[in-house]
């Protein structure tokens, strides 16, 4: 007798830790902590038990972290999913376990319901429909290397540096520079994290060398949206600077219209060969100059 | 309740939204337009309600927020408590966790409080912490957000090597409105830019800049921005005698044509003193565009010398000459059009307008009275027959008459390019070499009996090398004639002890540049650069060192010119560029220019070229 109860206690204990099962484990980051409940940044609430453990989950022991938003915390899972114990991080903490396996823990008044804008947004697009920008819009957060070749006019200053401008510097005309590839083509590579959404323009350095459109009307800013890629390869073409559109002529400077080799871009004619006139005349060198009569 | 939108993203734009945040502590990371706060957090919105809590967070691009722990939701029908609340501005959606007598999820549409959509599913990232590296580039306790505009940070403080230094208020522009693109300063090698005080349409901004000219200096700068319009602002540098007053001003009207201006003023003054020197110089430009082309005119107008006779600047003038030229130029232009299916390319263009300047002719006849003998070269041009009156110089002639004061011009040009074409097949991308090469010819023709012809070549090579290594080699002939129906350039003949620069005694008033290039750059990272340009330069004339000089350097003390008479044979340009903060590259160059023999001279830009440029 003593014998058959020994073994129904037995065969009763083995049931019960069976049915608990082992103790559920899952990582993410805390977005509250409040009101006998734990929430993590999946928007989940859970119950947390009255002697909760709260640990250290470097060194597994004691911890001065208090649980709240943005540490990071280990949560241990009773078979009841009342959280028992909460191993906290101010670090990001290795992913273990999945709360899909723990959401039928969550604690939520009102029934789930459908949401049709995420439906709307996740579907496939047909074949040969572009992605709509919502379906996009899902982004890892993950670097890219981002590669812009641009194509300049052909009579841009053959040593004129370009750069970039982007609303995420403030507009500064400096601040992505570019390199010269070969006669029209500068390229640069930069980092973006996927999701990173930007404007953009092309220039000279400055305001008065910024590109325009095509039409010679101020141009509108590009706008990038990097995806989900190893490398992205973005290929513009400037049309014309602001500042050096075809057909300019030689700017007047004083004293030396209309000569071109005074201006820009010959600035350095020996100030003593006399000017250009009629017949071949010329006098004797200007003042200031060998040779010159005295005055 | 309004039914839900098919989409969020195709509801129209979303009413603009000011957010008032206080918080123990704001970090703004400027890398990722990331607002981060923590402790007491208080959140007023113009939409009508009011959020406290523990933490919150706002991706500036994303346009969204969060506020997590100890959530109040309070607006005008009573207060909530929760978990979390997170507002999706563009979409116009809130996502709520309430904590009742149990926590729940609740959806706000269209900005309807009283009736929340209940249960629904909500986004994956809806409570999501952005994870943040480095240091917060601005700390602050409150801030007031105008969404997808600008943030003004109130008690902010920004850090350098570690050590807060306090910005009283201040202001990021995160405005996509390509208006804000426009700035009127000139370069410099470090400008830390304190924005003071900004709204949807202005921005104020204080500089602390440094360039090698004028070293250490402040200057300010106003923007005031419309949907269509701006205007510009600015004194640089503020504290330096020689400042720069500058005013841009641009307007669109309709879709097809726009006007801008842009007006230096230059005077010479301590502090807000009468000036002893002041120029000014206005550039006028109105665009109209056609399907397929655009009529430009331009316009530029400058007073040399603002006060007149007898300006005092010390102790170098650059405000002294009494000329005022003005310019006007109608340009029509084509666009760039493929040549039938060949990878080629044209565009044409013809312009007409004219340079005038009358002060100069005045000068020439009268010159001014205790002010020396009359000014040499005046007004525009002094060509045709000797003067009359030679102030007492004999033979030959020194003056010529009559001063043209308005010269008339007539231009016509065209380009031809070919975009990168593919030379080889090679197995590998690596090793592919392409091909470019353009074309332009311009005439210009005066009514001052007198054409100018321009025409550049050029053509390049190049290939890749490793996704980190490029390589270009190139060849550009540069040809500029100088051209008078009459007479005209007279090649150099040696007077007395006066000396004929080498290949002047030929000189006729045509110059032809050409030059090699070879160019290399290593990019290993994108924090990484390095560059290497080095040219071999054949030209006629000739360059002689001592008769040449390089072209004056901008305040950077890089060259204003590209190419000029004069040039060395040989010059090499060598560029690093580098991560030196974690949202500033520091760019280091320096050129050597090389006249080899029989010259022996041999010597380096005057100094390294450095500029800190913000990530």
């Amino acid at each position: 007798m003593k014998r058959t109860l020994s073994a129904l206690a037995a065969a009763t204990l083995a049931i019960l830790l069976l049915a608990a099962g082992p103790p559920i484990v899952v990582s993410g980051q805390l977005l509250a902590y409040q009101e006998g409940y734990v929430f993590f940044t999946t928007g989940d609430g859970f119950h947390v038990a009255h002697d909760i453990v709260l640990k250290d989950a470097k060194t597994g022991g004691a911890t001065a972290i208090k649980p709240a938003p943005r540490v990071w915390a280990r949560a241990t899972f009773d078979a009841s999913g009342t959280v028992t114990e909460l191993d906290l991080s101010r670090a990001p903490l290795p992913p273990q376990g999945s709360f899909a396996d723990v959401a039928r823990f969550a604690v939520a008044l009102s029934t789930p319901a459908p949401n049709p804008d995420l439906l709307q947004n996740i579907e496939t697009p047909p074949p040969g429909e572009p992605e709509t920008v919502a379906a996009a819009r899902h982004f890892t957060g993950r670097p890219v290397l981002v590669t812009f070749i641009v194509q300049v006019p052909p009579y841009t200053p053959f040593t004129s540096s370009v750069y970039i401008s982007t609303d995420q510097s403030g507009w500064n005309a400096q601040a992505v520079p570019m390199d010269r590839v070969d006669a029209l083509h500068y390229e640069i590579t930069r980092r973006y994290n996927s999701g990173t959404i930007f404007r953009y323009l092309y220039d000279r350095g400055s305001l008065q060398s910024q590109e325009v459109a095509q039409n010679g009307l101020a141009r509108v800013p590009r706008e990038l949206v990097v995806t989900d890629a190893d490398v992205r390869v973005i290929r513009d073409t400037v049309y014309a600077w602001q500042d050096s559109g075809p057909g300019q002529v030689n700017q007047p400077q004083p004293q030396v219209m209309p000569t071109p080799y005074n201006p820009a871009p010959f600035p350095n004619l020996p100030n003593c060969l006399p000017p250009p006139q009629p017949g071949g005349k010329h006098g004797p060198p200007p003042p200031g100059c060998p040779g010159a009569p005295p005055p | 309740m309004p039914a839900p939108s098919a989409s969020p993203v195709q509801t129209p734009a979303p009413p603009r939204t000011l957010l008032y945040l206080d918080a123990s502590r704001l970090d703004f990371y400027y890398n990722q337009f990331l607002i981060e706060g923590d402790g007491n957090v208080r959140l007023r919105t113009s939409d009508g309600f009011t959020v406290t809590g523990d933490s919150f967070t706002m991706d500036l691009k994303l346009n969204r927020f969060m506020v997590a722990g100890h959530v109040t939701l309070h607006d005008a029908t009573g207060t909530v408590h929760g978990a979390a609340i997170s507002d999706f501005l563009d979409f116009r959606r809130i996502y709520f966790v309430p904590v009742t007598s149990e926590p729940d999820r609740w959806t706000f549409l269209d900005g309807d409080l009283v009736h929340p959509a209940k249960g629904r599913e909500m986004p994956g990232d809806a409570f999501y912490f952005p994870q943040v590296s480095d240091h917060p580039s601005i700390t602050a306790s409150g801030a007031v957000i105008d969404s997808k505009t600008y943030v003004r940070f109130i008690n902010a403080h920004t850090y350098f090597l570690n050590a807060g230094v306090p910005l009283g208020t201040y202001v990021v522009n995160f405005s996509s409105n390509q208006y804000f693109a426009q700035n009127t300063l000139s370069g410099a090698s470090v400008d830390l830019t304190w924005n003071m005080a900004g709204s949807p349409n202005a921005l104020t901004a204080l500089h602390l800049r440094y360039d090698p000219t004028y070293k250490t200096y402040l200057s300010v700068e106003q923007h005031f921005v419309g949907d269509h319009e701006y205007a510009i602002f600015s004194v640089n540098p503020a504290t330096r005698a020689e400042k720069w007053w500058n005013l841009a001003l641009y307007e669109k009207l309709g879709s097809r044509f726009q006007i801008q201006s842009f007006t230096q003023y230059y005077t010479q003054q301590f502090y807000l003193q009468e000036p002893r020197a002041a120029q000014q110089t206005t550039y006028l430009s109105a665009t109209y565009a056609f399907p397929h082309s655009y009529v430009t005119a331009t316009s530029q107008l400058t007073n040399y010398s603002v006060l007149g006779p007898g300006a005092l600047e010390e102790p170098n003038t650059v405000a002294g000459s009494l000329n005022h030229p003005s310019q006007v130029q109608l340009t029509a232009t084509s666009f760039q059009n493929r040549i039938l299916n060949w990878p080629l390319y044209e565009q044409i263009y013809e312009g007409y307008g004219f340079n005038h300047d009358t002060v100069g002719g005045n000068q020439y006849l009268q010159g001014f009275p205790g002010h020396g003998p009359p000014i040499p070269v005046p007004g525009l041009q002094a060509y045709g027959a000797p003067c009359s009156d030679q102030h007492g110089v004999k033979n030959p002639p020194v003056y010529f008459c009559p001063v043209y004061t308005t010269i008339w011009n007539t231009v016509f040009g065209f380009n031809f390019f070919t975009p990168a074409i593919k030379l080889n097949n090679p197995p590998g991308p690596y090793q592919t070499y392409y091909f470019n090469a353009s074309f332009n010819k311009q005439y210009q023709w005066n009514s001052l009996p007198h054409w100018i012809s321009t025409s550049s070549e050029n053509f390049s090579i190049n290939r890749q090398f490793s996704r980190s290594i490029n390589t270009y080699l190139s060849y550009q002939i540069l040809n500029v004639g100088d051209h008078y129906v009459n007479g005209g350039y007279v090649p150099c003949q040696p007077v007395n002890t006066f000396y004929c620069p080498l290949s002047f005694t030929s000189f006729a008033g045509v110059s032809t540049e050409h030059t090699t290039s070879f160019g290399l750059n290593w990019v290993p990272s994108p924090e990484f650069n390095f560059s290497l340009l080095a040219r071999h330069h054949v030209d006629y004339p000739i360059p002689v060192p001592g008769v040449f000089g390089l072209p004056p350097n901008n305040i950077l003390g890089q060259p204003l010119y590209a190419s000029y008479l004069g040039q060395p044979p040989y010059d090499a340009t060598g560029e690093v560029r580098f991560k030196l903060l974690s949202h500033a590259m520091l760019d280091v160059s320096r050129t050597l220019y090389w006249y080899g023999n029989p010259y022996r001279t041999q010597f380096w830009q005057p100094t390294f070229v450095v500029q800190l440029l913000p990530i």
